[in-house]
């Protein structure tokens, strides 16, 4: 029989982490966005033997600084996307500036050079992203996702929508149903 | 985690000389780091994809009218092996047909493409699509609902 | 009339003949007493009659008897005596007669018994008479006395003679008068029997008649009606048939007769006559349905064919069922009707439809070659001319580059009309399925399709509340995607576009312009916008295919859109129409059937 699913990979990556460190016997503190505390100096064999733990997970251990920052930036914005209350009243920009301590403009260079798109484009990705979760999970109706999404109407969502992933919404979940459809039927 | 600095390895399956020729064209004149490979039928494509010592492409553009292996049958066959669950597949075609859009997407596509008239918007979709393609699996999105249509 | 009409009606005249019967019993019985009292009159006055002449014979014997004893005085010849005991023989006959005769008359009786003993008394006196007269000594004074006693007496019973003979003229006479009267009471009473008799008999013939009359006018009727009935068969091509279930007995219309291709009345109506006109294949199947009906007396209905003496094969309806007739008798009664030329028509639309299901076979096959492998080639051109601009672009004169601009303008535009040709095409296609469909889904869906379009023109789409109809959802979404892309499309260079689609009620004027049978019928949607417009004068040119309106030239279109639009309302049965004028934009008005007129 099939189980439908779904996850916070949040907190499923988090609770993999301390497992992992707690089975290492590496006494830790989880930080948020992406950061862990380890309290002492780990020996090389014990963060090879840690990394390929967490590589079965897909968790890979940043060592590049640059790329931590891109995965900061990338983890904060999942996080205001995702959760409506932490949605800055600022601009982004403003944001991300002062949860980061960086300057926007090193923010967004150092985010294009490395992921070849630009931090809105990104955010409208991710924003996407969860609308399509949203869509799956049939709970909301499209007005009251946009309005979860800080869209202004829905008009927006679905251009905004189209843009992204070239379908309409509509359309979007026509397919999915026909495709849980299909695959009960096999 | 799929690098951009890792060459993109691409696959296209077309039947028709001009079009693979295209698409060769406009990936050499794009200057990304790719190595791209040309199938000329759908069972090609398969046999090379079934086998075990291959390393997998991480998009594969697949045109719909191929005669013998249509490109919906080895889209069929490429998902329903789960070997290929990270491979993002392109289906690529002259039909703008909305049922075929939506046909193919049912069937697990994940992208598709209308082969444009224009070689500029041949290279400029196929840029998007790459880059598309390699932001979701850098972030970390759901290939299951990963779907872009141009 | 009234009289006439209560007359005809026969109950009253069962009740007027029964009284008309009662008054001639009472008078027949009236007639009857009277005529037995005229009987008993004319007895009475022959009685009276016979006592007088009986009263006159006796007066006469005696007398006679007298003149015989006289004679005898006179001249004492014997010969004179000789019948006296034969005369008073005779007189005792008389006598007893009269008893007879007035044994009825009580006062008569008694004057007869008086005359008896006074003709007794008489008799002495001859009888002393003649002993005087006889004897040797004859004493002449003692024998005129005695004579003269006779004859006194004589006259004395003369005298009582007389008056009994005249009370009996006066009672005859008497009787005579009232015999009269009663013979004239009954001849009136005859004369009335007769009379009434006669309108009795009048009347009754009358009404015979009159029945008779109906009767035949009621026959003549049926005798039409039966010979139109007859000459309806033979119109509507339908021959009739009965079988009369207890006797066996068959009854065959003389179109049934016509139907099998014989003259009517041809052959004795029965079963194995009719056999051999029935088609050799279908005689087993009729025979059993037949005789299976019989058994259960269901109705039947079967279709099979009749072989006529010509060869001609024709197709029967043949319908059956039970019913009885005037005596209660179950009869099987049946209609066939010649169906040659429906089952030759149902032939020819078989036929015709399986020709279209071909042609749309054809038609299917065509729409593919179009949409995929003529874009192709197209395809091709345009990519390869795209190469050339851009790689021999140097090398290129500048004629060079107008010209291989010109041939991707050309071909772009080629591909727009196969384009919209597929879509027209999708739309002539046969198997439509009408669903219901919330054209505000259908509306959104198509904003969300022209998105992009939407923002690049700054375009503000205003929807109104559209209803849900039956119809095809693809078709409608191609219908609002061409009107809502044309109001993108043909606006006013500074200006926004400025979209509205709402529904709306039929407005009165409209009834009278697009001749509306009842506006109750139809959802009217409105597709109003504020771009360039066109004049009135082409409202239903624009529908047309192919058409474009001058002002269109540096507008890019193929002329199909709104031939599709056309299209499209055509297929659900509704119609469209347009308002504009130069520079004031356009309002389409779509009519579409809110019930099932599909």
């Amino acid at each position: 029989m099939k189980l439908n699913y779904n996850y916070d990979g949040n907190i499923a990556c988090r609770t993999i982490l301390q497992d992992q460190l707690e089975k290492l016997n590496i006494s830790y503190q989880l930080l948020d966005l992406g950061q862990i505390e380890i309290s002492d100096d780990i020996a090389d064999d014990s963060f090879e033997e840690l990394q390929t733990s967490l590589n079965r997970f897909a968790i890979h251990i940043i060592d590049n600084p640059k790329a931590q920052l891109i995965q900061r930036i990338k983890d904060a914005i999942i996080e205001i996307v995702y959760d409506k209350d932490k949605f800055p009243n600022t601009t982004i920009s403003q944001y991300l500036s002062d949860k980061l301590n960086y300057r926007y403009g090193y923010i967004t260079n150092v985010f294009s050079e490395y992921t070849y798109t630009s931090i809105e484009n990104f955010i409208i990705i991710q924003k996407i992203e969860r609308a399509k979760k949203l869509i799956i999970e049939e709970k909301l109706s499209l007005t009251e996702i946009s309005y979860e999404l800080n869209y202004s109407s829905v008009a927006y969502l679905s251009t905004q929508f189209k843009k992204v992933t070239g379908l309409t919404p509509s359309m979007f979940k026509r397919v999915i149903d026909r495709r849980r459809k299909l695959s009960n039927t096999e | 985690m799929i690098a951009h600095q890792d060459p993109m390895h691409i696959l296209l399956a077309d039947d028709d000389e001009d079009d693979r020729a295209f698409f060769s064209e406009a990936i050499t004149e794009l200057k990304m780091d790719n190595k791209l490979t040309l199938f000329e039928d759908g069972k090609g494509l398969m046999d090379y994809l079934l086998n075990p010592d291959i390393k997998l492409p991480h998009i594969l553009f697949l045109d719909l009218n191929m005669p013998g292996k249509t490109g919906l049958d080895c889209l069929k066959e490429i998902r329903a092996n789960s070997r290929f669950k990270d491979v993002s597949v392109a289906i690529y075609s002259t039909s703008s047909s909305e049922k075929d859009i939506e046909d193919t997407f049912i069937e697990g596509a994940n992208i598709y493409i209308k082969k444009p008239n224009d070689f500029s918007m041949l290279k400029k979709v196929i840029k998007e699509v790459i880059n598309m393609n390699w932001q979701f699996h850098t972030s970390g999105l759901n290939i299951e609902t990963f779907f872009f249509s141009i | 009339m009234k009289f006439l009409k209560l007359f005809k009606n026969s109950q009253v005249f069962k009740l007027a003949l029964g009284v008309a019967i009662l008054v001639v019993c009472y008078f027949g019985s009236k007639f009857f007493s009277q005529m037995q009292k005229l009987n008993s009159t004319l007895e009475l006055i022959a009685k009276s009659n016979e006592t007088q002449l009986e009263l006159e014979k006796l007066l006469s014997i005696i007398n006679s008897y007298d003149y015989s004893l006289r004679n005898y005085i006179i001249t004492k010849d014997e010969s004179y005596l000789q019948n006296r005991f034969l005369n008073r023989g005779i007189i005792e006959e008389g006598i007893k007669k009269l008893k007879v005769l007035t044994a009825n008359d009580s006062l008569r009786s008694k004057d007869i018994q008086t005359l008896e003993k006074l003709i007794n008394y008489r008799f002495k006196l001859f009888r002393e008479t003649l002993i005087a007269a006889k004897s040797s000594n004859v004493d002449q004074l003692g024998l005129n006395s005695k004579l003269k006693r006779s004859n006194d007496y004589t006259e004395m019973m003369k005298m009582f003679v007389y008056k009994i003979i005249n009370s009996e003229r006066l009672k005859t006479k008497f009787e005579n008068s009232n015999h009269q009267f009663e013979l004239q009471d009954s001849l009136i009473t005859a004369f009335l029997l007769i009379i009434l008799s006669l309108l009795i008999l009048l009347l009754s013939f009358n009404k015979t008649n009159i029945d008779v009359e109906e009767l035949r006018q009621a026959n003549d009727k049926l005798k039409l009606l039966n010979e139109s009935f007859n000459s309806a068969e033979k119109t509507a091509g339908f021959g009739h048939w009965m079988v009369n279930l207890e006797t066996d007995e068959y009854t065959f219309s003389d179109n049934l007769y016509r139907l099998m291709g014989v003259e009517p009345n041809a052959f004795e109506a029965n079963l194995e006559n009719s056999i051999k006109y029935f088609h050799p294949d279908d005689l087993e199947y009729v025979s059993k349905v037949h005789k299976d009906s019989l058994l259960n007396q269901q109705s039947t209905s079967i279709v099979f064919r009749f072989l006529t003496p010509n060869n001609e094969i024709k197709y029967i309806m043949g319908v059956g069922s039970f019913t009885k007739d005037g005596n209660g008798n179950l009869i099987k009664i049946g209609v066939n009707y010649d169906i040659t030329n429906e089952y030759k028509k149902t032939l020819e639309l078989e036929e015709n439809n399986k020709e279209l299901k071909y042609i749309n076979t054809e038609l299917e096959s065509f729409n593919n070659i179009v949409s995929h492998d003529l874009q192709e080639p197209l395809r091709k051109i345009q990519m390869f001319i795209s190469r050339l601009e851009e790689k021999e672009f140097d090398s290129l004169s500048q004629q060079g580059i107008d010209y291989f601009s010109k041939i991707r303008i050309a071909a772009n535009r080629m591909q727009t009309l196969l384009i919209d040709l597929v879509d027209y095409s999708r739309t002539i296609k046969g198997d439509k399925v009408f669903v219901e469909t919330d054209l505000n889904k259908i509306l959104t869906d198509t904003i969300q399709d022209l998105a992009t379009n939407i923002e690049e023109k700054n375009a503000v789409i205003q929807i109104g509340k559209l209803p849900t109809i039956k119809a095809i959802p693809f078709q409608l979404k191609q219908l609002f995607i061409n009107l809502v892309s044309n109001s993108l499309k043909y606006t006013k260079d500074d200006v926004p576009p400025q979209i509205s689609v709402f529904s709306n009620e039929i407005a009165d004027e409209e009834i009278f312009e697009y001749k509306i049978a009842n506006k109750e019928d139809f959802y009217k949607i409105v597709i109003s916008d504020n771009g360039i417009g066109f004049k009135q004068e082409y409202s239903d040119k624009i529908f047309l295919l192919f058409k474009r309106l001058e002002t269109d030239a540096k507008y890019a279109g193929t002329g199909l859109g709104l031939a599709i639009c056309n299209r499209i309302v055509d297929n659900h049965k509704g119609f469209i129409k347009v308002k504009s004028s130069p520079n004031e934009g356009a309002n389409f008005y779509v009519f579409l059937p809110k019930g099932d007129l599909i």
